[in-house]
C-alpha cells in the first residue's frame, strides 16, 4: 500500500513514516505543500495524510489542487486547530476524512484502512470474496473460515489485489505500491510470491494472470 | 421619562416658560388695572373741575348755571353721579343722574384743597372722589364736591383685558413649547441616529458608524468606530495567538504520545499525564479562543452552516449511510461568531452521526418571545445519553478533563459555548427516533 504523508513537523513526520512502514505501507514523505503536490502529481497512492498547516502551499490549497488535477486517492486531513471550520473547509476542498491532533496511532490506522476500503467499495473492514475473507484490521486471512498463514508481503499483495478488483494490476504497479522506492524491481520475485500465494489460498482461485500485463483479481460479480 | 434627554429638556423649559409667563401676566394685569383706576380718577376729577367752574355765588348762596358739560350727569342712572354739599351736611346740588339712584356720597369733609379718592366695594362697586374747598363769602364755608362713578364698566374692561392677555400668552406658550419640541427633536436627531446605528451594528446589519454626525458627536462616532475595529482586531489577534499556541503544543504532544510504544508502568504513567495535558490544551485553549457574542458580528444563516456541516459529515461518515431528515427554514438567522456556531452545531451533529444507526434528524425553528430566538434540535436513533452523563455535562462548570471521553468532549464544548451566548442546552430522549435528543436555544 503506497501512501503519502505531508507534514511539516519533522518529528511527527518521521514517527508517522516509521509507524506506517511497520504497518506495511510504502510511505513517501513531504515536508511542505509544494513537495506534497509534486509527489501527488507524480505517483499514485492508496491514501494520503495531509496536515492543514503547511509551509509554501497550505493543506487546503494542496488538496484543492490535487483534486483539480483529477488525483482521486482518498485524503485524510490532520488538523491541529480542531475547529469545525477547518474540518469543514478540508472536506469541502476534497478531503475524505479528518483527524484532530493530537491523535492515537491506532485511530489513524483505523481511519486510513477505512478510507482505503471505502474507496475500493467495501463497507466492512473484512473484505469478502467468495470463501476468501481478509480482515484488514487484524491482518488476517481466512479461507472457508479457516485461518491461513501468510507472510507480510503475501498479505499485502492479496490486500492490494482485493482492493483493486476486476482490474489488471501490473507487476510494476505492485512493486510501486508495495515496496519503498529504492527496492530492486525483479519481476521474477513477484511471480514466485504470486505462485505461493495462490497455493495458500486454494481452493479459492480468484487471481488470474493476464499474460504480459499482470494480474487480475476476480470478484463474484465479474468473470 | 427620566431616561429621555428630550423629555428632561422639554420639562425644564416648559416649567421656566410657565413661571415666566405667569409672572408677566401678573405684572401686566396689575399695570393695566392701575391705569384703569387712574383713568377713572382722572374722569372724576374732570367732573369736579367742571362743577367748580359752573358754581356761582349769589347772596351768600351757591348757585349753578345749568349748562353742565357732562351729559351723563343729567341722564338718570347713567353710572356717573355728582353732588355738592356743605359742611353742615345739606346738599347744595345733586346731579340729575343721581335722582333715581341711591348713591352713597361721602359724608363730612376732608382736608381742604386735597382730592380724596377711594373705591367702594358695595353691592354696586364704585369709585368716588371728593374735594373740599373753603369758599369765602358763603354761609357755610366748607363746600364738598363729590363725584361717584360705577366701577363695573372698568371691571368689564379689566376682565376683557385679562381674557385677551391669557389667550395671547397661552397661545404664545403653546407656540413656544412646540418650537422648543421641534428644536429639541432636531437638535437630538444625531443622538437618535447614533443609537439606531449602534443598534444596527449590534444586529450585524452594519459594520461601522456613518460619518454624518455634527461636530460635537463626530469625535464620539469616530472613537466608537475605532474602538470596535480595535476590539475586533484584538479579538482576532488573540484568537490566532491561542490557535498557534494550541497548534504548536498539539504536535509535540502527538509525537510524545506516539513514541510511548512499550507498556511499562512508567510509560503508562506518562501516557496518563499526557492525556491530561492534551485535554487541558484542547479544552482551555478552545474555550479561551471562543468568540462569544460580538459587537458588529455578522448574521449567520443557520441553514447554510448546517448544510455545510452535513455535507462534510456525509463525506467523513459515508460508510455509515446516515439518512438525515432536515427541517431548515432558509430565513432563520442568528447573530454571533460563525466559528462558534459551527462548533456548537458541528459537535451536536457529529455525535449524532457517530452514535446513530442510520437516522439523524435536525430541525431549526425560531422561538417567539423571550431573549432566545433560535432553537436547534438534533436527534438520532442511537443508544441515547445516559442520565448520569446528562447531568454531568449540562451542569455548568464541569471541566472537560473530568468528563469521560466519548460523547462528553464534544458536548462539554457545546455546553460552554452555549453558556457563553447565554443560551441553553437540554438533553432528552428522542420520541421520534428513539435515541438522544439535544435541544440548543440561542439568542
Amino acid at each position: 500500500m503506497r501512501m503519502l504523508v505531508v507534514e511539516d513537523e519533522a518529528a511527527l513526520r518521521n514517527q508517522l513514516a516509521v509507524h506506517l512502514k511497520s504497518q506495511g505501507f510504502a510511505v513517501d514523505c513531504a515536508s511542505d505543500g509544494e513537495e506534497g503536490l509534486y509527489f501527488g502529481r507524480e505517483y499514485d497512492y492508496e491514501v494520503a495524510v495531509i496536515d492543514l498547516g503547511l509551509p509554501k502551499l497550505d493543506g487546503l490549497a494542496l488538496i484543492a489542487q490535487l483534486r483539480a488535477e483529477q488525483r482521486g486517492f482518498p485524503i485524510l486531513v490532520l488538523t491541529a486547530r480542531g475547529h469545525w471550520q477547518d474540518k469543514v473547509q478540508g472536506l469541502e476542498a476534497g478531503a475524505d476524512d479528518y483527524l484532530a491532533k493530537p491523535f492515537q496511532m491506532e485511530e489513524l490506522m483505523a481511519r486510513l484502512n477505512a478510507l482505503i476500503r471505502r474507496t475500493a467499495g467495501y463497507a466492512s473492514p473484512v473484505l469478502c470474496q467468495g470463501a476468501l475473507q481478509l480482515d484488514t484490521s487484524k491482518k488476517e486471512v481466512r479461507v472457508a473460515d479457516i485461518s491461513v498463514e501468510l507472510t507480510a508481503f503475501e498479505y499485502r499483495v492479496l490486500e492490494y489485489l482485493m482492493l483493486n478488483p476486476d482490474r489488471v494490476v501490473s507487476k510494476i504497479e505492485l512493486t510501486d505500491h508495495l515496496y519503498d522506492q529504492d527496492y530492486d524491481r525483479d519481476s521474477n520475485v513477484i511471480e514466485v510470491f504470486m505462485g505461493r500465494l495462490r497455493k495458500k489460498i486454494a481452493p479459492v482461485d480468484l487471481i488470474r494472470t493476464v499474460r504480459g500485463q499482470g494480474y487480475r483479481f476476480l470478484t463474484d460479480a465479474g468473470d | 421619562m427620566k431616561h429621555s434627554i428630550q423629555a428632561r429638556l422639554l420639562l425644564t423649559t416648559t416649567f421656566v416658560l410657565v413661571v415666566f409667563l405667569t409672572l408677566t401676566a401678573g405684572a401686566l394685569d396689575r399695570a393695566f388695572r392701575a391705569s384703569v383706576v387712574a383713568g377713572a380718577e382722572e374722569q372724576l376729577r374732570l367732573v369736579i373741575y367742571s362743577l367748580m367752574g359752573s358754581v356761582q355765588q349769589e347772596a351768600g348762596q351757591l348757585t349753578f348755571s345749568q349748562g353742565i358739560s357732562e351729559p351723563r350727569l343729567t341722564q338718570p342712572d347713567s353710572g356717573l353721579y355728582a353732588q355738592v354739599a356743605n359742611d353742615l351736611g345739606s346738599v347744595v346740588w345733586l346731579s340729575p343722574s343721581a335722582l333715581t339712584t341711591d348713591v352713597n356720597f361721602p359724608r363730612g369733609y376732608s382736608a381742604p384743597g386735597l382730592f380724596e379718592f377711594s373705591e367702594i366695594d358695595a353691592l354696586i362697586p364704585r369709585f368716588q372722589l371728593s374735594y373740599t374747598v373753603i369758599w369765602e363769602g358763603v354761609d357755610a364755608e366748607y363746600v364738598v364736591f363729590s363725584a361717584v362713578t360705577d366701577q363695573r364698566p372698568y371691571r368689564v374692561a379689566i376682565a376683557e383685558f385679562r381674557r385677551s392677555l391669557g389667550l395671547g400668552l397661552g397661545v404664545a406658550m403653546l407656540l413656544f413649547i412646540l418650537v422648543q419640541f421641534l428644536a429639541l427633536r432636531w437638535g437630538l436627531k444625531p443622538l437618535r441616529m447614533m443609537a439606531a446605528e449602534v443598534h444596527e451594528l449590534e444586529m450585524g446589519r452594519r459594520e461601522s458608524l456613518s460619518q454624518r454626525y455634527p461636530k460635537e458627536l463626530l469625535g464620539l462616532a469616530l472613537n466608537l468606530d475605532h474602538f470596535i475595529v480595535h476590539e475586533q482586531r484584538t479579538r482576532a489577534r488573540y484568537r490566532y495567538a491561542l490557535d498557534d499556541l494550541a497548534h504548536s503544543l498539539k504536535t509535540p504532544l502527538a509525537v510524545v504520545r506516539n513514541s510511548l510504544s512499550d507498556s511499562s508502568e512508567n510509560s503508562l504513567l506518562v501516557s496518563e499525564q499526557l492525556e491530561r495535558m492534551e485535554t487541558t490544551v484542547l479544552h482551555q485553549l478552545s474555550k479561551a479562543s471562543a468568540g462569544g457574542p460580538v459587537m458588529g458580528g455578522k448574521t449567520i444563516v443557520l441553514r447554510t452552516v448546517i448544510e455545510r456541516l452535513l455535507r462534510a459529515l456525509q463525506t467523513a461518515y459515508v460508510d455509515r449511510g446516515v439518512h438525515v431528515e432536515r427541517q431548515l427554514p432558509a430565513d432563520l438567522v442568528i447573530r454571533g461568531d460563525e466559528r462558534d456556531i459551527m462548533e456548537i452545531v458541528g459537535n451536536l451533529l457529529e455525535n449524532a452521526f457517530k452514535y446513530s444507526r442510520g437516522a439523524v434528524r435536525v430541525e431549526v425553528s425560531s422561538v417567539e418571545g423571550g431573549a432566545l430566538k433560535a432553537q436547534i434540535v438534533v436527534e438520532d436513533d442511537g443508544p441515547g445519553i445516559p442520565r448520569a452523563l446528562r447531568d454531568e455535562v449540562v451542569r455548568r462548570g464541569k471541566r472537560l478533563d473530568e468528563i469521560e471521553a466519548g460523547q462528553g468532549i464534544g458536548l462539554a464544548v457545546v455546553v460552554e459555548l452555549v453558556a457563553l451566548y447565554n443560551g441553553s442546552l437540554d438533553i432528552s430522549d428522542s420520541r421520534l427516533l428513539g435515541g438522544a435528543k439535544l435541544t440548543v436555544l440561542l439568542p
